[in-house]
């Protein structure tokens, strides 16, 4: 199919077919010279222009300088990155792929003046809604989006979430997990007000910043794409402690949390673990109840990347125990090379749970109707 | 001593991790050779993220009367240890004083408290025979880490090394490699053990400054993750095949999705780190162990003795008491679940297989 | 970009099929071949030639599109202690990296995993891909 940005696109079908498939974590990327027009001044001109663009890539996934950390089959011909094109991401993440909806969440790093970092949201978020959540790019209705904000600003986070709350594509909040200190700090409070008065998930993705904010471990930095990113798991169990133990979810009770690509197993034995601490430090706490059950209501996680032994039977038991048809999120990556096909990740949930991760929870999350326009030849993944 | 259980069978028990002092800082003193002696030094466990109510259990704040520091006294603490819990042998971990921003004087802070131990509890007193001790070494000084190991390691009661979780530099990296391969050569496990005090080091988790105790408490043993899959990549157990670690804050529950991970990403990047060609997870049996504490495991749960054999766990465990802190562990706290092989393991066979402790036949058999 | 998998009809199962020319598969070049469900790499590694199933087993990733090269080995001598050895003899899938012995469809950390390769032979200027596959998961 062939469309242009302000013109043409496809008449969607007629036909409605229901959504089997809630992909929670795909990367669109802008595409050169795309993304400046939306940065709002001064910053602009006074950062993001007038300093010098190229890569800053440190922890390298593997065969980088050819790969890019991406799936080599996912850049398009035109020269610009992978994730570029939205016709593309339609025809890999959704046609062949097989997912039904994608939430789209654009990558943006921190700067060191939080003021910046909102500033880049900003852009981010206009740039997202213009090119492609409008009619001519999301004709096909499977597009949702994030409304991005700097959690370290949170007056300015506010500002973005009331900006866009009643966008009819944008599905949830994305904010990052680096910025100091935990997110159980008041100072962020504000943002969560913001997101449970529109009644809008907060989502996190992991990112990189620099120096204490790479995020910095408390015993030294790793060597290595492979220890660095297997340990970022870490950063995401320290900000479910303090949401939990420093109260948040008792301030905002109706406060829905889902954490993207920080994988997911480690919150079976965290769970155990502040459960254990809660038992013999209650006199001492404030929090109401037991930090499982705050798990099990207000955090959910993706799926990819799964993680899983040789003997695959007791990812199926810790999928179990940890009741995972309740705190779990499909999700792809598409188009990063740690991609999770929907067809392949559906083979290692227990067959009671493949609704509720695959899109029941989905759905209930981003607030999603129970079906979609039908597309000519999409994978059914099941 | 063992101990019995109700149903009737008896079980050795090891303890794996006692936390001594000196009685007093005049007693501290006392140890120290000038001109460390004159130095200032902080009094001793002054965290900054302590419990409310203070780190250490009522139980041992009475035994000592209140007036020496708990853990002090090798006849107090071996009569609580062996009399009243019935443990059969204590492994012995000197808690010191911070990680000091001048390595010389941490360097004889920890000598002084080597010295204490060998002379007070393995040396002498009717309960020597059942102690065993760690020999504290320091990771900024290792020319004065092998001093300290070359000085003790021929000692009968001397079972390991000790050093501290916190740090600046990950123990994957190769400026650690010589004190690992001393220990290794010296047929020594090194235990690696949060470091009470104050000093010098970086905020406890990945998010800065925690706001509650609780948080402390939750986060700062999980930082052995780090330390362990950066030593992993680093192909540290690839070079030195007899090196063993033993993870004494606990939280070995979490080794078991973290090694999932560190598997499932290990192949893309076997081709980053070709010094350590193998995945990741055959790396651990035989090199690595937990000692087991009173926050660990699923609770009470019927499926907690699986859990125990996933990622082989069940060869690594330990129980310790961590006497005299609060969290006081206690070997009735086992899950039930567990098989009779699973609690003797905990309890007394991996301690002694890894220690090359000799447990009395009466008291092994069933 | 390459496709998938080829264009054209599949060549028949358990028969020998002329697939190229030895002067179209230049060394360190691949050709796709309609062979088996999701075709056949025909790899040419320093003048031998070598066809492998183009499909991961790991999640299905079209396994010829990646970029063959080496592997890594530890050398004390050289910066950075590590060097490239055996260019262009294994592929790599372009999702996740995981690598492949193009001769053997194995590779060393886990043989157990492996995946089918087809014998091939050079009659001539012909390359000659027998379509019945050997080892694999």
């Amino acid at each position: 199919m062939t469309t242009t940005q302000e013109t043409r696109h496809p008449e969607p079908s007629t036909v409605r077919t229901p959504i089997r498939v809630v992909d929670s974590d795909v990367h669109p990327v802008p595409k050169a010279g795309e993304l400046a027009q939306y940065i709002p001044e001064p910053f602009r001109s006074k950062y993001y222009l007038s300093h010098k663009k190229g890569d800053t890539i440190i922890y390298d996934a593997p065969d980088y300088a050819h790969a890019k950390a991406m799936r080599v089959d996912t850049f398009p011909d035109d020269g610009n990155f992978a994730g570029s094109d939205p016709n593309m991401a339609l025809r890999q993440a959704i046609v062949e792929g097989g997912s039904d909806v994608c939430v789209l969440e654009p990558g943006f790093g921190t700067h060191y003046l939080p003021e910046m970092s909102q500033a880049l949201c900003t852009g981010m978020n206009h740039w997202l809604a213009n090119h492609w959540l409008d009619s001519a790019n999301n004709w096909h209705e499977r597009w949702r989006g994030s409304i991005c904000v700097a959690i370290e600003d949170p007056p300015g986070a506010v500002r973005e979430i009331e900006e866009w709350a009643d966008h009819p594509y944008m599905a949830q909040i994305l904010i990052r997990a680096e910025p100091r200190p935990a997110w159980g700090s008041p100072q962020y409070d504000p943002v969560w007000e913001a997101a449970v008065k529109h009644d809008i998930t907060v989502a996190c993705h992991l990112s990189r910043g620099r120096d204490d904010m790479m995020p910095m471990p408390p015993v030294g930095f790793p060597s290595y794409n492979h220890d660095f990113m297997v340990t970022y798991s870490l950063l995401a169990a320290n900000q479910v402690m303090s949401l939990i133990f420093d109260g948040v979810f008792d301030r905002f009770p109706s406060l829905r949390i889902v954490l993207v690509e920080h994988a997911f197993s480690w919150i079976l034995p965290l769970m155990w673990r502040m459960d254990a601490i809660y038992a013999a430090c209650k006199s001492s706490m404030d929090i109401k109840r037991k930090p499982s059950e705050y798990v099990k209501q207000h955090i959910k996680f993706t799926t990819q990347p799964l993680d899983y032994p040789e003997d695959k039977t007791e990812l199926t038991r810790a999928l179990e125990w940890m009741e995972a048809d309740k705190i779990l999120l499909f999700s792809s990556d598409y188009p990063h090379w740690t991609y999770d096909d929907p067809r392949w990740l559906l083979k290692h949930l227990p067959v009671q749970m493949r609704e509720a991760i695959m899109f029941k929870n989905g759905i209930e999350t981003y607030k999603l109707p129970d079906t979609v326009p039908a597309l000519d030849g999409k994978t059914m993944v099941f | 001593m063992s101990m019995v259980h109700s149903d009737g069978t008896s079980t050795p028990v090891i303890d794996a991790s006692v936390h001594i002092h000196f009685r007093s800082n005049a007693d501290f003193r006392g140890f120290l050779r000038e001109p460390f002696a004159s130095r200032g030094i902080p009094d001793v466990q002054m965290d900054w993220w302590s419990r409310p109510g203070g780190d250490h259990a009522e139980a041992a704040e009475d035994r000592d009367k209140g007036k020496d520091h708990p853990a002090s006294d090798p006849d107090i603490t071996g009569d609580w240890l062996f009399n009243q819990r019935k443990a059969d042998i204590a492994v012995l971990h000197p808690m010191t004083r911070g990680v000091l921003p001048d390595r010389h004087l941490t360097s004889a802070v920890l000598a002084a408290h080597n010295e204490m131990m060998v002379s007070r509890w393995l040396d002498e007193g009717a309960y020597a025979d059942r102690y065993r001790g760690t020999i504290r070494v320091n990771p900024e000084d290792i020319t004065g880490a092998l001093r300290e190991i070359a000085r003790w390691k021929d000692h009968p009661r001397v079972v390991q090394l000790g050093v501290p979780m916190q740090a600046r530099e990950l123990y994957g990296k190769p400026q650690f490699w010589p004190l690992w391969d001393a220990a290794a050569e010296a047929g020594l496990p090194v235990a690696v053990h949060l470091e009470g005090g104050t000093g010098i080091g970086l905020p406890p988790t990945p998010s800065g400054q925690p706001r509650s105790y609780e948080q402390y408490l939750g986060f700062s043993a999980l930082n052995y993750l780090y330390h362990l899959m950066n030593m992993i990549a680093e192909g540290v157990f690839e070079r030195t095949p007899n090196l063993k670690v033993v993870w004494a804050d606990g939280a070995s529950d979490f080794l078991t999705p973290f090694i999932w991970r560190m598997d499932t990403f290990g192949r893309p990047h076997l081709e980053q780190t070709p010094w350590a060609p193998r995945m990741p997870g055959d790396y651990l049996p035989g090199h690595v162990w937990f000692v087991q504490g009173s926050l660990d495991g699923p609770g009470d749960v019927g499926y907690a003795g699986e859990w125990l054999g996933f990622t082989g766990k069940d060869s690594m465990l330990m129980f310790g008491s961590s006497y005299p802190n609060w969290q006081l562990n206690d070997p009735a706290k086992l899950a039930r679940s567990l098989t009779n092989e699973q609690r003797d393991r905990i309890l007394w066979r991996n301690a002694a297989e890894l220690y090359g402790i000799e447990i009395p036949a009466p008291a092994a058999s069933r | 970009m390459s496709p998938r998998s080829p264009e054209g009809p599949r060549l028949a199962q358990g028969r020998e099929h002329v697939v190229a020319t030895t002067d179209e598969i230049k060394p360190g070049a691949v050709k796709i071949v309609p062979i088996g469900r999701h075709g056949v790499g025909v790899y040419n590694v320093n003048g031998t030639y070598f066809a492998i199933a183009n499909y991961c087993p790991h999640e299905g990733g079209p396994l010829c599109a990646g970029r063959p090269r080496g592997r890594t080995a530890v050398d004390p001598d050289a910066p950075g202690n590590a060097v490239m050895v055996r260019d262009l003899e294994f592929i790599y899938c372009p999702w996740h990296q995981w690598g492949f012995e193009l001769a053997t469809g194995t590779t060393a950390v886990k043989p157990e995993w492996s995946i089918r390769t087809y014998p091939v032979r050079v009659a001539g200027d012909e390359i000659l891909v027998t379509a019945l596959p050997t080892g694999g998961r």
